[in-house]
C-alpha cells in the first residue's frame, strides 16, 4: 500500500505547521523511551548540548545523537525602528525556554544562528566593525555559501536571516518552543521553512531510520541495515570523529580575529544544507565493500556487516595517503578525503587552555536524517521545489570555526585537497565518496553568536 | 507587519500513524496484489503450479537446453506483462557464451524510465559466482576492476524445490536487480528482476520468490 499525495499532506498555515509533528510523531511511537539525563548549567556556546550519552557500539565510543531535530528559518520583517523591541521579545522568550528546559537531551537544545542577509540589511555598520574575520582565509568568518563541484547546478543558495535549530529527545519540547518563539515574534519574523528529522539511537531492533523510512515507503528502505544510526547504514557520531566541545568556537584555534570588542567570543559558524540520499542506488549498486570504500577508505579492513567503524586520531589519513588511494584505486573515501582538512595537522593549545592533539576532529556535526521533500513546510513551495510525499535525505548541520573552514572540508570531499591539489573526478563520480548518491538541494552559512548575543545580534550597538 | 501564511505541506500524522500501525496489513496487501491480477497467461490460466514448462514457452527453453547440453530452468509464472516465450513480444535476447553459460532476458519498457526486466542465467559445469569487469574513467585514466557479479547476500531461502541465495548488489545486465542464485548438479543458475518503477523492492522480492518457486527443470533431449 503506497501513501497517496492526499494522505501525506494536510492543509494549514505556517503556525499549524510549527505545531505539527507530521510523520515525525512516529519517532516516539517507534523508539524506546529516552533515558533521563541530568541537567547542567548554560554555557556561552549555543551549539553545545549538555549530558550527551557516550556508549560503546561494536567496541567504539559513540556519542548518542538526539532523537528529534527541527530547523526553522525565517526572514526579519520587523521595521528597522522596531528592531530593539523585537530583540527584547526574542531574548525574553529564549530566556523563558532556558528556564523551562535544561540544555540536555531530555530538555531542549536551542541554537539561534544568523545569516549574512540579516547583518547586511539590518545592522550593516555594526557588522562591518564586529563580524569576526578569518585570518587564514583573509575574509569574513561568515561568507556566502557556495555550490561545490559535486553539487547540482540548481542547488539553491539561500538567503534566510535567521535559523533556529531545536534538538531534543522529546519532540513536544521542540514543538512548544518553536510555537512560543514564533507566536512571540509574530510580525517580526516571517517563517521561510520548517525542516524536521531524527537520528537513530542504536538502541536495538530495526532502528529509527529504517523504521521511519519503511513506514514512509521510501525506495530502498528495506535495504537499510537493522539498527543503523542513519539511512546510509554507518554510525557517524563516533566520539573521535566529532570535535571536542569548544574547538569550533571562533577564538579557540586562533583562526579568527574577533574585532575590537570580541563581541562574538564564544560563538561559532554553522552550515545548513539539505541533501537527498538515493538509498536504492546506495544499497543496490554498491556492495558492503564498496560502501566501506566510499564511506571510509579503500581497502580499509572492516568486518562485513559492521556499522560502527573506529576513526581514531592515530588512523587519520594524510593528504599523501588520499592521493595514493586515488592513484591506486581511483577512489577516495569520504572520511579519509575529509581528514586532511577536518583534523588538526599538529598539536594546538587552544585559547581555552586545552591541548588539542594532532588528528583531533574539528567540525561538530549535528546532521540528522529526514523524510522532508526537501522541507517539512516551505513559505515558497515553488522556489524550494517542494515534492510530493516523503523522500530520504539528510539535513546537514555542522559547526566549524569559519565558513572557509567548512568550505575547505567540503571541497576535500570533492577531491580538492588542502594543499591546493585537485584530484580529478567527474561530478558525483562513484570514486568520490558518497557524492554519487547525494543531491544537495539547499545551502546556507550562518553565524552562531554566543548566548548573550543570540537575539538580533548587534542591534543594541546601532 | 505579519508574515503571510502559505499553504502547509506537511504530512498527515494520523494517516501516517494509521499506515504504520497497519504495516503488516499493508505488507500483506502488497504481497496479495503481487500475487493476483498481475499474472502472465500460462500461470493465470492454471490455478495450481504446472508441473512442466508452459506449452507456449517450452519450445524455446528446450532448444536452449539442447543447445548447451545442460539443464535449464523454465519459469511457470512471469511478472506482468512479461511472458517467457523466446521470440515472443517481450523477448530481450538470448545469448550463449563459448563456455555454454547463457543469458535469457525479457523486458517491458515504458519510456522514459519504467521497466519490467527479468534475466535468467545458467553456468553449466560451474559453481563459482562469475567475476564482472567494471570500467571507469578517473582523471583521464581508464580503470578496470574485477568483482563478483553477484554480491551482498541477504540470506538463503527454500523456494519450492530450489534453495537459493538472494543477492542485492549485482553487476552487468543484472545491475539494479535483485537476484536469486542457486546451485544444482554442479552448475550455477540465477534469475533476477530489475528494481525500477513501477515496481518496488518489496514487489520485486515477492515476484522473484514466486518466480523461483515455479521454476521447472528442462533437460536436454539431444
Amino acid at each position: 500500500m503506497k501513501l497517496t499525495r492526499k494522505e501525506l499532506l494536510v492543509g494549514g498555515a505556517a503556525g499549524a505547521a510549527l505545531g505539527a509533528a507530521g510523520i515525525y510523531e512516529l519517532v516516539d511511537k517507534l523508539a524506546d523511551s529516552p533515558p533521563s539525563r541530568s541537567a547542567a548549567g548554560r554555557e556561552p556556546e549555543q551549539h553545545l548540548v549538555d549530558g550527551l550519552r557516550v556508549e560503546k557500539q561494536e567496541g567504539v565510543e559513540v556519542v548518542v545523537p538526539l532523537r528529534h531535530h527541527q530547523v526553522v528559518t525565517a526572514k526579519v520583517v520587523v521595521p528597522q525602528d522596531q528592531l530593539r523591541e523585537a530583540r527584547a521579545d526574542l531574548a525574553a522568550v529564549l530566556t523563558k525556554l532556558d528556564s523551562d528546559y535544561p540544555a540536555t537531551p531530555d530538555g531542549l537544545g536551542i541554537t539561534v544562528a544568523w545569516g549574512l542577509p540579516y547583518f547586511r540589511t539590518h545592522v550593516p555598520d555594526a557588522a562591518d566593525k564586529h563580524l569576526p574575520f578569518d585570518r587564514r582565509a583573509k575574509r569574513g568568518a561568515l561568507i556566502d555559501a557556495i555550490r561545490f563541484p559535486s553539487d547540482p547546478d540548481d542547488t539553491l543558495l539561500e538567503d534566510n536571516d535567521v535559523a533556529f535549530l531545536l534538538r531534543s529527545d522529546n519532540e513536544e519540547h521542540i514543538r512548544t518552543a518553536a510555537t512560543e518563539i514564533f507566536d512571540r515574534l509574530e510580525g517580526a519574523l516571517a517563517m521561510t521553512s520548517i525542516r524536521k528529522g531524527f537520528a537513530g539511537q542504536m538502541d536495538g531492533g530495526m532502528g529509527l531510520p529504517k523504521e521511519m523510512a519503511t513506514a514512509a515507503g521510501v525506495p530502498g528502505a528495506d535495504l537499510i541495515p537493522d539498527g543503523a544510526e542513519l539511512f546510509l547504514g554507518f554510525t557517524s557520531t563516533q566520539q573521535n570523529a566529532l570535535g571536542p566541545p569548544k574547538i569550533v568556537n571562533f577564538e579557540t584555534l586562533g583562526l579568527v580575529d574577533l574585532g575590537p570588542r570580541s563581541y562574538f567570543h564564544g560563538g561559532t559558524h554553522m552550515h545548513l544544507s539539505h541533501i537527498f540520499e538515493d538509498l536504492e542506488a546506495w544499497y543496490l549498486n554498491q556492495d558492503f565493500r564498496d560502501r566501506v570504500n566510499t564511506t571510509f577508505r579503500p581497502k580499509m579492513p572492516v568486518r562485513p556487516g559492521t556499522q560502527t567503524v573506529a576513526q581514531p586520531p592515530s588512523r587519520v589519513s594524510s593528504e599523501s595517503e588520499v592521493r595514493r588511494d586515488y592513484d591506486r584505486f581511483g577512489i577516495i573515501g569520504h572520511s579519509s578525503s575529509l581528514q586532511p582538512a577536518s583534523r588538526l595537522q599538529d598539536d594546538i593549545r587552544g585559547s581555552d587552555g586545552t591541548l588539542y592533539r594532532k588528528g583531533t576532529a574539528i567540525p561538530q556535526r549535528a546532521d540528522f536524517n529526514t523524510l522532508d521533500n526537501p522541507f517539512f513546510w516551505s513559505a515558497d513551495p515553488k522556489r524550494d521545489r517542494m515534492g510530493e510525499g516523503p523522500a530520504a535525505g539528510l539535513h546537514f548541520v555542522v559547526f566549524n570555526p569559519t565558513s572557509d573552514d567548512f568550505h575547505r572540508n567540503r571541497l576535500a570531499m570533492d577531491g580538492h585537497m588542502p594543499n591546493g591539489e585537485k584530484l580529478r573526478f567527474a561530478p558525483r563520480a562513484a570514486g568520490q565518496g558518497f557524492n554519487s548518491i547525494l543531491k544537495t538541494t539547499h545551502r546556507q552559512n550562518f553565524l552562531v553568536p554566543p548566548r548573550a548575543h543570540r537575539s538580533f545580534p548587534l542591534v543594541e550597538l546601532t | 507587519m505579519v508574515a503571510r501564511t502559505p499553504p502547509f505541506t506537511g504530512y498527515n500524522v494520523l494517516l501516517m500513524l494509521r499506515v504504520a500501525g497497519a504495516g503488516v496489513l499493508a505488507a500483506l496487501a502488497l504481497v496479495a496484489s503481487a500475487c493476483s491480477g498481475n499474472e502472465s497467461k500460462p500461470a493465470a490460466a492454471a490455478q495450481t503450479k504446472p508441473a512442466t514448462c508452459p506449452q507456449s514457452w517450452r519450445a524455446g527453453w528446450q532448444r536452449l537446453a539442447n543447445r548447451i547440453h545442460a539443464t535449464v530452468y523454465c519459469p511457470t509464472w512471469m511478472p506482468s506483462p512479461l511472458d517467457a516465450k523466446m521470440g515472443g513480444q517481450w523477448d530481450n535476447g538470448t545469448s550463449v557464451e563459448k563456455d555454454k553459460s547463457y543469458l535469457v532476458s525479457f523486458l517491458w519498457h515504458e519510456p522514459p524510465s519504467q521497466d519490467v526486466h527479468v534475466n535468467f542465467r545458467g553456468y553449466p559445469g560451474r559453481m563459482k559466482i562469475p567475476r564482472c569487469e567494471d570500467t571507469e574513467v578517473v582523471g583521464g585514466i581508464v580503470r578496470r576492476t574485477h568483482m563478483p557479479c553477484f554480491s551482498d547476500p541477504h540470506g538463503t531461502r527454500r523456494l519450492g524445490d530450489i534453495t537459493a541465495t538472494l543477492y542485492t548488489v549485482n553487476r552487468g545486465v543484472d545491475q539494479w536487480h535483485l537476484l536469486y542464485a542457486w546451485r544444482d548438479h554442479g552448475s550455477l543458475y540465477a534469475v533476477s528482476e530489475h528494481v525500477i518503477k513501477p515496481l518496488t523492492y518489496r514487489r520485486v522480492s515477492s515476484n522473484l520468490d514466486r518466480l523461483v518457486r515455479g521454476l521447472v527443470a528442462v533437460k536436454p533431449t539431444t
